[in-house]
């Protein structure tokens, strides 16, 4: 999605890659947590989460989606 | 000490950068001759909203302004902000200033907008408004914003100094210019980013547009013909969108950069009516003319020519007549006036500073541009309003630029040919 939202390149992509290095910074991380939260009716909890890496993001819907009981295979 | 504790004689401020996306195409150039050549930008938008206007008659930007833009970098920008940073681009490009290091320090910013990010808040509204389990954007607030491009402009150019941003209606950009030259003229600033933006093309402010009643009827016959300033026919304006910068600075700095100064700017003046909300007052601006003319040391006779404000409304275009004829007298009749809005429609917040950089185009080239349509003069406004075409005008020298805004502001500039 960081590749599709943001034009992003597969290469920068990398769960260890920092978002502030790819250009994405605090503004653009809330909106892609909207994103996310569309795409796969997730719910954030609004709780402060330290988010730096593309692994963060990733880390953090693996924990939304367990909680909240989604099944991606579902997601449209 | 800083530069505004200092007391000094006023500095010459000239202009070594300009920049414009108009209507009329991309750069400044491609407005200026585009004017000259009486090519028409007004024309039946092509939107899939058009059928909800009475008329979806407008002057479009038709460069495609957002794929210059990365996705990431568009999410922070309203479509005015893109118009700005473009515009801004090419005016920092030419004057060749590097602002990154200290330089920018001592730059200020001086943008004009009449509402800022319309595309962003009329999106929001649209989703909040309709939809109870909508959220808008989280960039919303920031794309939407009135100082949204004053702060793009800072942080693509890195110009540190003071930033203002102004909403005056139609004369938003002629005021940030013009405060722009009197902060580099009494040394607040050395250089200084100055001009506006606007890009209001979107369904609910046109027709806000509509119900005031001040929009042109299309023609029949060619509806790019519709806005007709001074004449007898004309029934109003055509909305716009679009953006124009100028770089200024003192002729120090200039020099000591070894720039190429294109133009000195060398009057100001700002009046407000205090009369009415909308109907323009000729003794208002016939203050902001007086006032520019007496700050730039200029007589009525040895202004060359005028880009009028001239919307193409029924009481403005005879009002800015009364009011040059107050101030010119008897040389008024002899001063070719243009009103370039028939031809790039009225950019609003930032007609004020697309009309002075055509005048920086018509005084380096030596022609005025027409006041296009008018093919039946009004009798009440009888002065020369260069109705043939574009004209060439000997030993052009000294042009002025007026805008007046809603609100009863009116912000009048002075432009010379620099020696």
């Amino acid at each position: 999605m960081l590749v599709e939202e943001f034009g992003l390149t597969t290469d920068q992509v990398q769960p260890d890659s920092k978002l502030e290095e790819l250009g994405v910074d605090s503004l653009a991380t809330v909106e892609f947590m909207f994103m996310l939260e569309d795409r796969f009716h997730l719910k954030m909890t609004g709780e402060p989460v330290p988010i730096k890496t593309v692994g963060d993001i990733a880390h953090e819907v693996d924990v939304m989606v367990a909680q909240q009981g989604i099944n991606l295979g579902d997601v449209s | 000490m800083r530069a505004t504790e200092q007391i000094m004689p006023p500095m010459r401020v000239v202009v070594t950068g300009v920049g414009a996306l108009t209507p009329m195409g991309e750069g400044a150039d491609a407005l200026v001759t585009g004017l000259e050549t009486g090519r028409s930008a007004v024309r039946f938008l092509d939107v899939p909203w058009s059928g909800r206007l009475n008329s979806a008659l407008a002057a479009p930007v038709l460069t495609p302004v957002e794929s210059r833009f990365t996705k990431l970098r568009r999410l922070t920008l309203d479509r005015v902000a893109q118009l700005a940073l473009l515009a801004g681009q090419e005016a920092i490009a030419q004057s060749g200033l590097e602002l990154s290091g200290a330089a920018g320090l001592t730059c200020g910013l001086f943008w004009g907008t009449g509402m800022g990010g319309a595309t962003t808040l009329e999106q929001a509204y649209q989703e909040s408004l309709l939809d109870a389990s909508a959220r808008p954007r989280p960039t919303t607030i920031v794309a939407f914003m009135a100082n949204g491009s004053t702060g793009q402009l800072g942080i693509e150019h890195q110009i540190r100094g003071p930033s203002f941003t102004y909403s005056s209606a139609c004369s938003s950009s002629a005021v940030a210019i013009g405060e722009a030259f009197l902060a580099v003229r009494h040394g607040r600033v050395k250089t200084a980013l100055a001009g506006g933006s606007e890009a209001l093309l979107t369904l609910g402010v046109m027709k806000a547009w509509e119900s005031l009643h001040t929009l042109a009827k299309p023609d029949d016959q060619d509806p790019s013909t519709s806005c007709r300033p001074f004449a007898r026919d004309r029934s109003g304006f055509v909305l716009g969108e679009g953006a124009a910068a100028i770089v200024l600075e003192s002729e120090a700095s200039a020099r000591e950069r070894g720039a190429t100064i294109l133009a000195e700017l060398v009057g100001y003046g700002n009046t407000t009516d205090a009369g009415h909300i909308t109907q323009p007052d000729a003794g208002g601006q016939a203050r902001a003319i007086q006032e520019a003319l007496t700050m730039a040391g200029v007589r009525p006779d040895q202004v060359n020519a005028i880009n009028a404000h001239g919307t193409g409304t029924l009481v403005g275009d005879v009002v800015e007549t009364r009011a040059i004829k107050a101030v010119f007298g008897e040389n008024a009749s002899r001063i070719p006036i243009s009103a370039t809005k028939a031809l790039h429609g009225h950019l609003m917040g930032a007609s004020g500073a697309v009309e002075l950089v055509v005048c920086l185009g018509a005084l380096r080239r030596g022609i005025v541009p027409p006041t296009a349509h008018c093919f039946h003069p009004d009798p009440e406004c009888d002065l020369d309003y260069v109705i043939e075409g574009a004209r060439a005008v000997p030993n052009l020298d000294v042009m002025m630029s007026n805008s007046f805004g809603f609100g009863g502001n009116n912000a009048v500039l002075v432009a010379r040919r620099y020696r």
